[in-house]
Parts: structure tokens; C-alpha cells; sequence
């Protein structure tokens, strides 16, 4: 280890201190609250196998309100991304689209889910529209992201042959960037069944919304069945999200076939 | 129009590629090419040839109008090349710009990259929905069956190899039914016999249809074989144009050389 890392490392350390003193952590607190957790721990042992299907019903409908929210929110992301992108666009349109897309993605979920909740009242429709938003937000940046470094050969030829930007859009840069499209879409999924399971939490539908009334009447046993349902479900679709990464990622990015075992 | 029928001649000049002293640059401090003047006249097969960095591809870029000329004009087919100008649209269509990168989609097929040469031709609105005439479909599998790939136009371009991607490019530009071809250094990294296929393919295609093509090239004896004219650029100069008939080789300048002295000025 080379003095500069030492000094890397001590800037760290200095900066958590500086702001755990700004954010009232004390150790101290967190030393008194322990015995509160094993407590806590104990009663989450006790899970109650009756409740197993209706939590498992909970997260059918988290997934439902992932898969709406990602779906929308990829297609409205994309004509924003293709809009947004710099090599496709003139200043006057990319720059304010850009500036409306870093504005939507300052909030997280939760916070769209809250305002959804005062407009259309609470239920999975206001989740469902915080995950469109958050989608759009997300997906929009990295596609245009990742249209701005398709190689510029393709684009150089075509556009050369005098075809039309439209043209130029179907047959270059959208199959050019779509791997990184089908990445993004699972990436989003993932994540947004994730952030789903928790806006139950502002009374926005989904799994969440068990959890947290368990919670608040300290049924820490029957909370833990939709929390163990939630980790079973993420942890299928991330070996699902795998298995479709292989399959049609990793093969067009190697630029050959190759068999996956 | 009936297929028997001969197509009238347009009433043409013998010139289709005409630059007047043209200079360009990248940056501010550096010309890439200095005092070009030269001609290309109509159906020749125009070479270029010089060593890496010598401003080959610049100049075949000044001619599809994706640079511009700093000093100096050019005119194809009677106008100034632009891409970014609509009016050159039409030419546009009409040259078939290969580049050292070939530029293909590498996730479309075979077929889909040459289909693309018939964009400009073709109703946005259809080809947007990837819906092509016929008689188009038909045509890029005949260019597929001239160089050899329709058995495979199904494949994705990542999947083939060098000569294979080469053969896709050229079907390609044929497909735009072009009046001229620019080809950057497409055969400079291939075998010796796939070379020469890939040159007969031109060949072929420059005695069926009234094809200017002007091709850069690394090797100069494979300018020598297949150009009626070459030219040779070093440090963005044109130093030496020379006609090729047969094994006559005429220096505009000085009269008529050896293939040897050309090597040596080539050095
Ligand atoms: N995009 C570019 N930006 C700056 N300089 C460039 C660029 N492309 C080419 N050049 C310079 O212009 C000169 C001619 O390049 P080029 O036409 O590509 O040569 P050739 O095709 O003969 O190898 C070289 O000195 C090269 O470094
Ligand atoms: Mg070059």
C-alpha cells in the first residue's frame, strides 16, 4: 500500500466522521439499542406458515405493478433517450429535454409515490405511476447514454447513402444500441420489483404495504413471511434476469455464437 | 417501361469528379491535403494510392461531402458535395461510399445491410416497419448471389469474416444503383486471392453499368492492374497521375515511365 492510498483512505475516514457528527450517529446509541434487536431477531423466528399464500398474492401484485411501470416507462423512455442524445440532436432540443430528465430523476420512488398517492388516491395505480416515473428517468439517461457511444462508422456510412434521420434511427442506432437496451430493461426490472415492495410503505400498493402494518403492531414474525417471500422472488428473477443476459447479451457483444452451458 | 427497351443516354459530360486546387485541414495548424486538382472522368476506375496518413480517405471524404474543402472547389456531377445540405441528397443516393470500417450494422443481417442501400429510394413510412418492395428484395439477393454470400443473408454481419463483411459493403453500394463508387483500402487486409475476387466483383460491376469508381489502395501494384488512372498522394500532395493502358504506363508530365521508376517514386 502506497502513501497516496494511505492518504485516499484517512480523507475517507475524516469525511464518514465529519458526517456522522452532522447526522446525530453515535455509536453509543446503536450499542444501547442492540439488546432492542435481538429482541426483534427472536420474534422474527416465529414466521406463521398460514400466511405464506397471501403474502406470496401480495408479491404477484408487486410484480404486476413492476412489470406495467417498466414496460410504460421504457417506452416512453425511449423516444425521450433518442431525443435526447447529442449526436442525433440539435441544442435546442437535447439540453431542455436533458435538464426535465435530471429533474425527474432527483426524486426517488418513493418520494413520486407519495405524490401519486394525493393525486390518485392511495393503491397500486399512484405505484405503478411512481415506477413509470422513475423508469423514464433511468432508462431515458443510460440509452441516451448509450447512443451517444455507438461506434460512428455505421452511422457515417448510412447517413452517407442520404438516407432520412428517421431511416437513420431504425437502422442504425437502434439496433446499435439495443443490447445495452435489453440490459437496462432487465437491470430495471430487477430493481424496480425492489423498489415496489417497499412504496407499500406510502400506501402505494404492492407487498410493502403488509410490511409495514406488521411492523407497526410489532408482528415481527408475520412480517418476516413477506419479507422471505420478497427475497425468494428477487433472488429468481436476478437468476432469470441471468440466464436472458447470457442468452442474448453476451453473444452479440462477443461478436460470435457461443454455446452457454 | 418494358424490359427490352434500351435506356435513352442522359446527355452527359465526360467529367463527373472535378476538384480545383482544393485544400483541407483537421486543424487549424496542419493541411491534410494541399493543392489537389484532378479529374475523373466518367466508367474509369480511379486509383488512389499513397502511404498511411497521406490523406487518402480525406479525399474520398471531400468527394461523398462529409468534409469540406478549407480552399478551392469541387464539384460532383456538377454540384458542391455536402452532406448537410439537402439539395445534395440526391447525389448522395447515387454514391456508394464504402469506408476503410466498412460501416455495417453489426447486429442486422446480411440481407438488411445491403437492403439499406435502397433507403433513399424507398417510402420512409414502409421502410420504417422494415417493409420492403419486392422487386428491391429481389435485387439484394441478386448482389448477394453476385459476391457469393446468399447462403448466408440470413447471418448477422458480427458473424462473418473480413472478406465475407467486405463483399456485404460492396452488395450494399450496389444496391443504391450508384453512378459512382468510393472505396477506402477495402482490399488492404485481405489475401491475395480474395483481393482479386474482390476487385473482379468491381470489374464486373463497373462493365455492367456506367460505374465511376475511385478506390484507395495500399498496394500499388494492385492500382497498376485494375485502374485506368492512378494517383499518387504524399504529405496531402498529388505528386505523380499516371494513366494505365495495358502495360503502358503515361505520366502526364513527363511522358512514359516504368513500373519500376513508379515503385521508386512510390518509396
Ligand atoms: N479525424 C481526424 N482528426 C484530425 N486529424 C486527422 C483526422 N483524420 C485524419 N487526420 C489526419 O489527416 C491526415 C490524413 O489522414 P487520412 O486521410 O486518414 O490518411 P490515409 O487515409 O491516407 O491514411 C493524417 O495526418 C491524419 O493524422
Ligand atoms: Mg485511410
Amino acid at each position: 500500500m502506497n502513501p497516496k492510498n494511505n492518504l485516499i483512505i484517512g480523507i475517507i475516514v475524516a469525511v464518514v466522521i465529519a458526517a456522522s457528527i452532522n447526522i446525530d450517529a453515535n455509536p453509543v446509541n446503536f450499542v444501547d439499542g442492540f439488546p432492542k434487536l435481538i429482541k426483534i431477531a427472536e420474534e422474527m423466528t416465529q414466521v406463521d406458515p398460514n400466511l405464506f399464500h397471501i403474502a406470496f398474492s401480495a408479491m404477484f401484485e408487486t410484480i404486476q405493478m413492476a412489470i406495467i411501470g417498466t414496460v410504460v416507462g421504457v417506452a416512453i423512455a425511449l423516444p425521450l433517450s433518442i431525443l435526447a442524445a447529442r449526436n442525433l440532436n440539435s441544442k435546442w432540443v437535447y439540453a431542455p429535454l436533458r435538464a426535465l430528465l435530471a429533474a425527474i430523476r432527483t426524486f426517488p420512488s418513493i418520494l413520486w409515490a407519495i405524490l401519486f398517492v394525493i393525486i390518485v388516491g392511495l393503491g397500486p395505480f399512484a405505484g405503478v405511476l411512481a415506477i413509470i416515473m422513475y423508469t423514464i428517468g433511468f432508462v431515458a439517461k443510460l440509452q441516451y447514454e448509450a447512443i451517444e457511444a455507438i461506434d460512428s462508422d455505421p452511422v457515417d456510412a448510412i447517413s452517407s447513402i442520404g438516407v432520412s434521420k428517421l431511416q437513420l434511427i431504425r437502422y442504425v442506432v437502434i439496433p446499435e444500441s439495443a443490447s445495452h437496451l435489453l440490459s437496462q430493461i432487465l437491470y430495471m426490472f430487477d430493481y424496480n420489483v425492489r423498489q415496489t415492495s417497499i412504496l407499500g410503505l406510502v400506501g402505494a400498493g404492492g407487498i410493502g404495504y403488509y410490511i409495514i402494518n406488521y411492523i407497526q403492531f410489532f408482528e415481527y414474525g408475520k412480517a418476516t413471511v413477506f419479507m422471505l417471500v420478497v427475497l425468494i422472488v428477487v433472488l429468481v428473477i436476478d437468476l432469470i434476469s441471468i440466464k436472458i443476459r447470457d442468452k442474448f447479451i453476451i453473444k452479440s457483444q462477443r461478436g460470435m455464437e457461443m454455446k452457454i452451458k | 417501361m418494358s424490359l427490352t427497351s434500351t435506356p435513352i443516354p442522359k446527355i452527359q459530360t465526360k467529367t463527373i469528379i472535378q476538384m480545383n486546387n482544393v485544400w483541407t485541414s483537421y486543424d487549424a495548424k496542419n493541411f491534410a491535403l494541399k493543392e489537389i486538382t484532378l479529374s475523373v472522368d466518367r466508367g474509369v476506375n480511379y486509383a488512389i494510392v499513397g502511404q498511411s496518413g497521406s490523406g487518402k480517405s480525406t479525399l474520398l471524404k471531400l468527394i461523398n461531402g462529409m468534409m469540406h474543402p478549407s480552399r478551392g472547389t469541387i464539384r460532383v456531377d456538377y454540384q458542391t458535395p455536402d452532406i448537410t445540405n439537402k439539395k445534395f441528397k440526391k447525389m448522395m443516393a447515387k454514391i456508394g461510399y464504402i469506408p476503410q470500417t466498412l460501416g455495417l450494422v453489426k447486429n442486422l443481417t446480411v440481407l438488411e445491410n445491403t437492403l439499406m442501400g435502397a433507403l433513399p429510394r424507398i417510402n420512409t413510412l414502409n421502410s420504417l416497419f422494415n417493409i420492403f418492395p419486392s422487386n428491391e428484395i429481389d435485387e439484394a439477393h441478386r448482389l448477394l448471389t453476385m459476391v457469393g454470400l446468399e447462403n448466408k443473408s440470413k447471418r448477422k454481419a458480427y458473424q462473418l469474416s473480413g472478406g465475407e463483411k467486405r463483399r456485404v459493403a460492396i452488395a450494399r453500394a450496389l444496391m443504391q444503383k450508384p453512378e459512382i463508387l468510393l472505396a477506402d483500402e477495402i482490399v488492404s487486409e485481405l489475401d491475395r486471392v480474395t483481393s482479386h475476387e474482390i476487385m473482379e466483383l468491381i470489374a464486373e460491376a463497373q462493365r455492367r453499368i456506367n460505374l465511376t469508381a475511385i478506390m484507395v489502395h495500399h498496394d500499388i501494384n494492385l492500382a497498376l492492374e485494375y485502374a485506368n488512372r492512378v494517383a499518387v498522394i504524399k504529405n496531402g500532395e498529388k505528386i505523380l497521375e499516371i494513366g494505365v493502358d495495358g502495360d503502358q504506363i503515361i505520366d502526364f508530365q513527363t511522358g512514359n515511365m516504368t513500373q519500376q521508376e513508379i515503385l521508386e517514386m512510390y518509396e
